[in-house]
């Protein structure tokens, strides 16, 4: 028995390991905490901005491998954290805001990093050569931009998840 | 003017950031020369004055600035060693401070923090994990798996090791003195788009050159 728990002991340790490795080369090789902080002028800051990808790493990872441990909204109703009767009105105030910051920030994330693969692999440059506009660029980044909103609320509405796996 | 012979050598910088109106020759790199009164003059040539309402970026040739010191010193030998195109920018002293630095710093902290718990979570969701995890269990111990095991464990420990060690810090302090690969990645997108706006104001004619 102690064998097996060594070998699964040192499966776990190198596969985490070598996946936080390749999750974040291809996080580093489209560049996007660089191209933030270049735009909002805070280079000198991307110290926090690094262990804030450190930490949203690790938060995500307990709540994704460990999800029974993460049910924190069901741990402070069954306790009746902020007082009996009243918990349930304050946490979902509360919970709809988290829900909104994650939402929102993430989507913001997800759309710079579809957009970032996109122009690592020259897509739009090879495009815009190959049929030869010169003018109108700024309206085929929002054409794309569109497109992406009105996918992702399609989406949503049609349920596509539902039919997903 | 006195007829020397004398040679200049001048290391011009990709990128200057400048909080006054005129640019000045010593402004837009290093620069040596052995007759230091010649050095002198040579530093305060003006290249250039920010006016109103005109761009506040500007890229100068290393040319123009050859052909201002032949201005001042037919005889004299410039050898630039630098770049050949120099950026310049005027900047307001106080943009890099206060609580809209502040603000922004949150938001884009923000968006690292919920976007990369994001990216793992779905990560982690698309290969599903939990699954994988209770079959390899199984397959080692011959056991069913109830509840979590040392894998997920082990396997939680050995991200966060990861992560350390490629990002080279945690809590704010480095574990090696190499720089981390973001600050790495900083100094290549930077010299990217310095590199875009020469090649931009130039394709323009927009570049302070020579006639």
């Amino acid at each position: 028995m102690f064998s097996k728990w060594i070998f699964l002991a040192v499966l776990g340790i190198s596969s985490g390991l070598v996946v936080s490795g390749g999750v974040f080369t291809v996080l580093l090789a489209v560049g996007l905490i660089p191209r933030f902080a270049g735009k909002m002028h805070i280079a000198r800051h991307v110290f926090v901005l690094e262990e804030m990808v450190v930490f949203g790493t690790l938060v995500g990872n307990f709540l994704s491998v460990f999800s029974d441990y993460g049910r924190l909204g069901e741990w402070i109703l069954s306790r009746q954290l902020f007082g009996q009767g009243t918990t349930n009105g304050i946490w979902h105030f509360i919970s709809t805001i988290l829900l909104i910051l994650f939402g929102f920030f993430s989507g913001i994330f997800v759309g710079c990093l579809a957009l970032a693969i996109a122009e690592m692999l020259d897509t739009i440059p090879i495009f815009s050569r190959r049929v030869g506009f010169r003018h109108g660029l700024g309206i085929s980044i929002l054409a794309v931009a569109i497109g992406k909103v009105l996918g992702s609320l399609i989406y949503f509405t049609q349920e596509f998840f539902l039919y997903s796996g | 003017m006195s007829a020397s012979n004398a040679t200049i050598y001048l290391k011009a910088e990709q990128n200057v950031e400048l909080q006054s109106d005129d640019v000045y020759l010593k402004d837009i790199g290093k620069m040596t020369c052995s007759d230091e009164a010649i050095l002198a003059k040579v530093k305060t040539i003006k290249l250039h004055r920010f006016k109103e309402g005109e761009s506040k970026r500007q890229v100068i040739s290393v040319l123009k600035i050859i052909e201002e010191i032949e201005k001042l010193y037919p005889n004299v030998t410039v050898e630039n060693l630098g770049e050949s195109d120099v950026l310049i920018e005027r900047i307001n002293v106080n943009r890099h401070k206060g609580p809209i630095q502040f603000a922004k710093i949150v938001f884009v902290s923000a968006i690292s923090f919920f976007g990369t718990a994001f990216t793992i979570m779905a990560f982690h969701n698309d290969i599903g994990i939990n699954g994988v995890f209770s079959r390899i269990y199984e397959m080692v111990t011959g056991q069913v798996a109830d509840g979590y095991s040392i894998l997920e464990f082990s396997y939680s420990i050995g991200l966060a090791a990861g992560i350390i060690i490629f990002f080279n810090h945690i809590g704010g302090r480095r574990i090696t003195k190499d720089p981390t690969p973001i600050e790495v990645e900083m100094r290549v997108y930077e010299r990217d788009v310095n590199k875009a706006l020469i090649e931009t104001a130039d394709r323009e004619g927009k570049t302070i050159d020579v006639q």
